[in-house]
């Protein structure tokens, strides 16, 4: 029952996000225009992805904790399913570069700790594919998940901080905050991010399954 | 927790043995300023200095660190497994490499500063934080070696695994070391030099947590 629930929750919350996003009035900012809400689309990506990827870092910590090889096929199919959301945040956030900044890619702290996220995580799947003895794979593989998340954290919610970025919100340029409090903005912007996460559960609950039938 | 310090005496003694491996990443050293040198390397601007220094300093470190575990492979791992725990191995093994790179960056300072200058305006701030970055550095690149060694000794997995985790690291160290070329006082790098530090804590933290996992059969 609370399946079907949260299925059907995530369902509805990104056809609402996709839809009212389009049709709800945005401010009229300079240079970004109506590209504005592409934030919808691509910033709840990125929430997504971290959301998928600390439940990789805590099934990898319970394995650990417990031996449990469900937990190690939950943790891959969480990271497949990050990384699946880490593509897609980057080409939405290709386009509004191109856009916004005139180039499809920009040497910001932001990109790069995005790229490099994608980098740890293609190299966990190459590890994985490289040991053969199921419970060894699991337990290398739980070492560097949990390693490579706290890095990933310092990528993306740390270094960017230090230093200047064309992002909002960061370094010498605050502008965000303008239109973060803009409640128009929020009241599409939460539910993307609530939808996204739950359509992404049921993504990588789907290759669970899949991966565990196939065994 | 007593055999720490034999542990590291060990390394050290297998190290000094086996002194081809020491004296072909002296030679590197060596080969590599030296062609620096001879391709303008001598006019380098400030931040292509603190660039080329830090490309010496990583493939030298990657070239160790890839060694790292050398002797705990195969048989030896169930002799090293019965003369000491996982804790004390990982404790061990974190001091040793981290020695061994701040003697390698020294070493490649040294080589930078005879053939190009010194262009450090502030020797104390730069040797805090290439200090400081070694040692995170080295953590990262034991527990990737770890990981590479125990699934199956493939050299280039250590690189894959370990190359896009040291990216934090190295950004901080030269960023600081930016400051010290131009000659910033300690009290304007203090941030960053806290930061270093409070990641170099995490990452020692984290590897000495998980090594035990690693360190069973």
């Amino acid at each position: 029952m609370t399946g079907r629930f949260y299925k059907a929750l995530g369902v509805v919350l990104v056809l609402y996000s996709l839809i009212y996003g389009l049709l709800t009035t945005v401010p009229d900012l300079p240079i970004i225009e109506q590209s504005i809400r592409n934030l919808f689309y691509h910033v709840s990506m990125w929430f997504a992805m971290v959301a998928m990827m600390a439940g990789s870092f805590g099934n990898a910590i319970g394995f650990l904790r417990s031996e449990n090889l469900q937990k190690d096929t939950r943790s891959l199919s969480l990271a497949e399913t990050g990384m699946l959301f880490a593509f897609l945040g980057l080409f939405t956030g290709m386009m509004w570069a191109k856009f916004t900044w005139g180039a499809w890619w920009t040497n910001d702290p932001k990109l790069n700790g995005s790229a490099i996220t994608i980098l740890i995580y293609l190299a966990y799947f190459v590890l994985r594919n490289g040991i053969e003895e199921p419970r060894k794979k699991a337990r290398i593989s739980a070492v560097y998940n949990i390693f490579a998340f706290v890095m990933m954290i310092v990528f993306i919610g740390v270094l960017p901080r230090m230093t200047d970025s064309l992002h909002p919100g960061n370094g010498g340029n605050p502008g965000f905050n303008s239109y973060d409090l803009d409640n128009r903005l929020r009241l599409v912007f939460y539910p993307a991010v609530i939808g996204w996460i739950l359509i992404g559960t049921w993504i990588a609950a789907l290759r669970y399954r899949i991966k565990n039938l196939s065994k | 927790m007593s055999k720490i310090g034999p542990l590291i005496q060990r390394y050290a003694k297998q190290e000094l043995r086996n002194s081809n491996a020491i004296f072909s990443l002296g030679l590197y050293l060596i080969g590599i300023t030296y062609l620096i040198y001879l391709l303008g390397g001598q006019n380098a601007a400030d931040s292509t200095w603190n660039t080329l220094l830090w490309i010496v300093i990583f493939f030298g470190a990657i070239n160790q660190a890839s060694r790292s575990f050398e002797f705990e492979s195969g048989d030896y791992f169930f002799y090293y497994q019965t003369v000491a725990g996982p804790k004390e191995t990982i404790i061990a093994k974190l001091i040793y490499n981290s020695l061994y790179m701040l003697l390698l960056s020294g070493v490649a300072w040294a080589l930078f500063t005879l053939f190009y200058g010194n262009s450090v305006y502030n020797p104390v701030v730069f040797a805090l934080g290439l200090a400081l970055g070694c040692i995170g550095f080295s953590a990262i690149l034991t527990l990737a070696n770890g990981i590479a060694e125990r699934s199956g000794g493939n050299a280039t997995l250590s690189s894959i695994l370990a190359i896009p985790l040291t990216i934090p690291v190295l950004k901080i160290v030269s960023a600081i070391n930016i400051q010290a070329i131009v000659g910033a006082p300690l009290e304007e790098v203090y941030e960053m030099i806290g930061s270093l530090f409070a990641l170099d804590l995490a990452i020692g933290l984290l590897a000495y947590l998980l090594f035990p996992y690693l360190w069973q059969d």
